[in-house]
């Protein structure tokens, strides 16, 4: 019973505020290189909310999410920094 | 005892996921933001993958949370070594506290990267060799 | 080397089809059952080497492990404090290591220890650019990286 209090009332929530600090970041950064690395974050706390969010409702099922995630979250990083490094014009 | 570990492990995952998001905010320039959140926020999403693991403990629900921590693990440096990579070459700067920087100047026009300094004849050959007409 | 890790993949296998329990802890176990089966039936000198490095790749995550969890802390220490102590600095550093699995291992190694990170290796494959957090003076930090990581992972791999 306690964990199902520690996962509603701490690990959900700090996710959720961790979440909304990379949302400021995805708002100031100063180049695209920032936002980029914030988005990649995002997906990784996307991924242990999964995991959080699987072990509250008792469904295995979606860590098959998390599994397209990380891979859609790796293949991302890599298209966007492969595109940023062969264009001509860096600005 | 499966819910103590469990405990801790969900404890220190959030924790972890919490400090990279400050670290992101925080850190001056972009270079100590990449190297500050990667490897947090792997740590953190690995261990609350485990800690599911350690709750579900079925054969195929175990293996795949494993699987996606391994995939993580392997991959979180390929990405962050590309991304820095591109922004060096974006021309990125550094925070202006940085100590030392000997990756400036070490890549060529056509971003191959050399291990030492060319030397100024050898530089000054090359460029007659290229520029005939004096 | 490759053939008895062969081997005892293939009677790890076979145990975990012969119980029935495709758990990781029953793999655990299969693969040492088949380590000291294989450490019993091997006769001769020069096939020993297997068992001296599989101890020693162990040790090597283990203490890894320990390295990782140690610079985390340092890591978190200085983000949450309220005067951040980074002396963010990029460092050149030469390379022991040769072939290109090496180099690879290596750099995934470093990049995962918090505060350090690999922005680039030369085409020649001499050097490699590390970004680290902690700056103090350039030999001490290549001296770090190359006794606590590079020597021993060339060690496991070798």
């Amino acid at each position: 019973m306690t964990l199902y209090y520690l996962l509603y009332f701490f690990a959900l929530p700090v996710n959720c505020i961790a979440m909304i600090l990379v949302f400021i970041r995805i708002y100031k950064g100063p180049t695209v290189f920032d936002r980029i690395v914030a988005l990649d974050l995002l997906i990784t706390m996307g991924i242990g909310s999964i995991a959080i969010y699987s072990i509250i409702t008792k469904q295995p099922l979606f860590l098959d999410v998390a599994m397209i995630l990380a891979l859609i979250g790796f293949l991302s990083t890599v298209a966007f920094s492969y595109y940023l490094e062969k264009r001509k014009d860096n600005d | 005892m499966t819910d103590v570990i469990f405990i801790i492990l969900c404890t220190i995952g959030s924790l972890a996921t919490l400090v990279a998001a400050i670290g992101v905010l925080r850190m001056p320039d972009f270079y100590t933001r990449l190297s500050v959140t990667v490897k947090a926020s792997t740590i953190g999403s690995g261990l609350l993958l485990v800690s599911a693991a350690l709750y579900f403990s079925v054969p195929d629900v175990t293996n795949r949370a494993v699987a996606i921590v391994l995939f993580l693990i392997l991959t979180a440096p390929v990405a962050a070594h590309m991304i820095g990579r591109a922004a060096y070459m974006g021309r990125t700067k550094l925070w202006k506290e940085s100590q030392l920087d000997e990756l400036e100047g070490m890549y060529d026009e056509d971003h191959h990267l050399r291990s030492e300094q060319p030397k100024k004849g050898e530089q000054e050959e090359d460029e007659k060799k290229a520029d005939p007409q004096p | 080397m490759t053939n008895q890790l062969f081997t005892n993949i293939m009677l790890t296998l076979i145990w975990v089809m012969l119980s029935g329990n495709t758990s990781i802890p029953n793999f655990g176990f299969g693969f040492a059952l088949g380590f000291v089966i294989l450490y019993l039936t091997v006769r001769g000198i020069d096939n020993r080497r297997y068992f001296y490095r599989v101890p020693r790749m162990i040790r090597f995550i283990l203490r890894y492990i320990y390295e990782m969890l140690k610079a985390n802390l340092q890591v978190a220490r200085s983000i949450l404090m309220r005067r951040m102590d980074v002396a963010p600095a990029i460092i050149k550093y030469p390379l022991e290591a040769k072939t290109d699995f090496e180099i690879t291992m290596l750099s995934n190694i470093i990049s995962l220890t918090p505060g350090t990170l690999v922005m680039d290796i030369s085409d020649d494959k001499k050097v490699m650019y590390i970004h680290t957090l902690y700056y103090k003076d350039k030999d001490s930090f290549i001296k770090y990286i190359r006794l606590n990581l590079e020597i021993k992972l060339l060690e496991v791999i070798r």
